[in-house]
């Protein structure tokens, strides 16, 4: 019996230094129909199917072409319960000149915030769906994921999903303090930002 | 299991990276991190003035954590007899004053131990007040991300599965002229109100310990100003002078009303 579970410990680790892909798990997750709806925190799938998965290597290699950066972060959530006089201060860093809108990968999302997003979008690559667009937010986050599907469904051909997120970047590069995009803030509620 | 493999895939990612192209000297960076600590400092001392001195305080901490919200930290104090307080500050936690000491009569403050919830890759910083009022800062930096929103792996129910328990293990016989060492455990989620309940989406709210005394007979070891950035399950490692009388008592209080005593005789070789 210890024999059989050692072997498939081995097993199981053999398949987890076998997976080389940025976003590859140890369980392999198939990619979903349309927007994964579940946990927004878990292991994510390899695969983007109509976008490019990249690594750090390929980010860096895509940067000279000044690809929109889509950092989807969610916005720290202001305790319940926390004392009024507590110093609340969140701030966010992320890749340098990244326009961040908190919480645009999630779904579902209500259809004004969904235009809102690519409105925005739409704005930050001034209309060519051929400009290469970045979503990211951190490792094993499905709000990246969303984000980069959406971008898809509406025609961007070069679409890239970073998985690996600003930890992924912040290994071997500097972040900058980065705000909410004032746009995209706008055009959704406090509460649902946070979502 | 699971935890495991994620944190070897974690690993695994992490080891794929080449450590890279650090830019050297001072960079954007580094005057948004300055700027960011001056903002802190002016929220929590005002206008008093906070002078750098690595001698006065050594922050031992990992270069790049483990686990993010569980990160061990090391305080220890040069000049311990002329010790009044200690606070510990995350620099990038949305909360982040996380703990004040002011040490009573029966302190030996030379070496405080604590674990904490890191949100990013972030300065922490330990500032020192002395008897007579100076303010002196220490810095380190370290790696970790997610700690203050990472959920704890279980019900909230479960978390808070005997809430209050505490446990006092001695370093060793307590014995007069030598310096005597304790690890406090208090069993309580600690719970950052930034965790969200993956399946329900909803955030548990905060409740954290926010005051802790620890007194020795009459007299006060120290007295600790708690926050959302100390890791569940508080563990506090002090020095206590060996010359007390009577137990040790722990009086610990949450946000949300919660209260918990317990004492725990001293073991001494002339009791």
């Amino acid at each position: 019996m210890r024999v059989i579970a050692r072997t498939a410990a081995l097993g199981v680790l053999g398949l987890m230094l076998g997976a080389a892909g940025p976003a590859d798990s140890p369980v392999g997750v198939p990619e979903p129909e349309g927007l994964y709806t579940g946990p927004p925190r878990g292991y994510t799938p390899a695969t983007l199917k109509g976008a490019t998965v990249v690594d750090l290597k390929g980010l860096e290699k895509l940067l000279p072409e000044n690809p929109v950066l889509i950092d989807v972060v969610l916005a720290d959530h202001r305790p319940q319960g926390l004392p009024a006089d507590r110093p609340w201060l969140p701030t966010h860093r992320s890749l340098p000149g990244a326009v961040w809108m908190p919480g645009a990968g999630a779904a579902p999302l209500a259809p004004e915030q969904e235009e809102a997003f690519l409105a925005r979008v739409a704005a930050l690559t001034g209309g060519d769906k051929a400009k290469p667009v970045v979503t990211f937010c951190r490792p094993e986050c499905w709000g990246s994921w969303n984000a980069g599907k959406r971008l898809v469904a509406a025609g961007y051909t070069r679409v890239h999903w970073f998985p690996l997120g600003v930890e992924g970047w912040q290994d071997s590069h500097d972040t900058a303090v980065a705000k909410p995009d004032p746009a995209w803030t706008a055009a959704v509620s406090g509460r649902a930002a946070q979502r | 299991m699971k935890r495991l493999m994620l944190a070897l895939s974690l690993t695994l990612s992490a080891a794929a990276l080449a450590p890279g192209h650090v830019r050297a000297g001072a960079t954007d960076t580094d005057e948004e991190r300055a700027a960011r600590w001056s903002e802190i400092k002016t929220s929590i001392f005002g206008d008093r003035a906070v002078t750098a001195s690595e001698s006065a305080v050594k922050i031992d901490a990992p270069a790049r954590a483990l686990d993010a919200a569980l990160v061990p930290i090391g305080l220890t104090l040069a000049d311990k007899d002329n010790v009044k307080g200690l606070s510990f500050i995350i620099d990038d936690n949305p909360s982040p004053y996380a703990a004040h000491f002011t040490f009573g009569p029966a302190a030996d403050p030379g070496e405080i131990k604590l674990r904490v919830r890191v949100n990013n890759y972030t300065n922490v910083h330990a500032v020192v007040e002395t008897k007579d009022g100076k303010l002196l800062e220490a810095a380190k930096f370290v790696k970790a991300s997610g700690g203050c929103s990472a959920p704890m792996g279980m019900s909230d129910e479960e978390a808070m599965k005997g809430m209050g328990e505490m446990r006092l293990k001695f370093g060793g016989e307590v014995q007069p002229g030598k310096p005597a060492e304790a690890t406090l455990m208090v069993r309580h989620p600690n719970f950052s109100g930034m965790q969200m309940n993956q399946v329900t989406r909803d955030y548990t709210p905060a409740r954290y310990i926010e005051k802790l005394d620890v007194t020795y007979g009459d007299a006060l070891v120290f007295h600790l100003d708690g926050d959302i950035s100390i890791a569940s399950n508080p563990v506090i490692h002090f020095g206590f002078k060996p010359e007390g009388k009577g137990p040790i008592k722990v009086v610990a209080s949450d946000n949300q009303g919660g209260r918990w005593e317990q004492s725990f005789p001293v073991p001494s070789a002339s009791n």
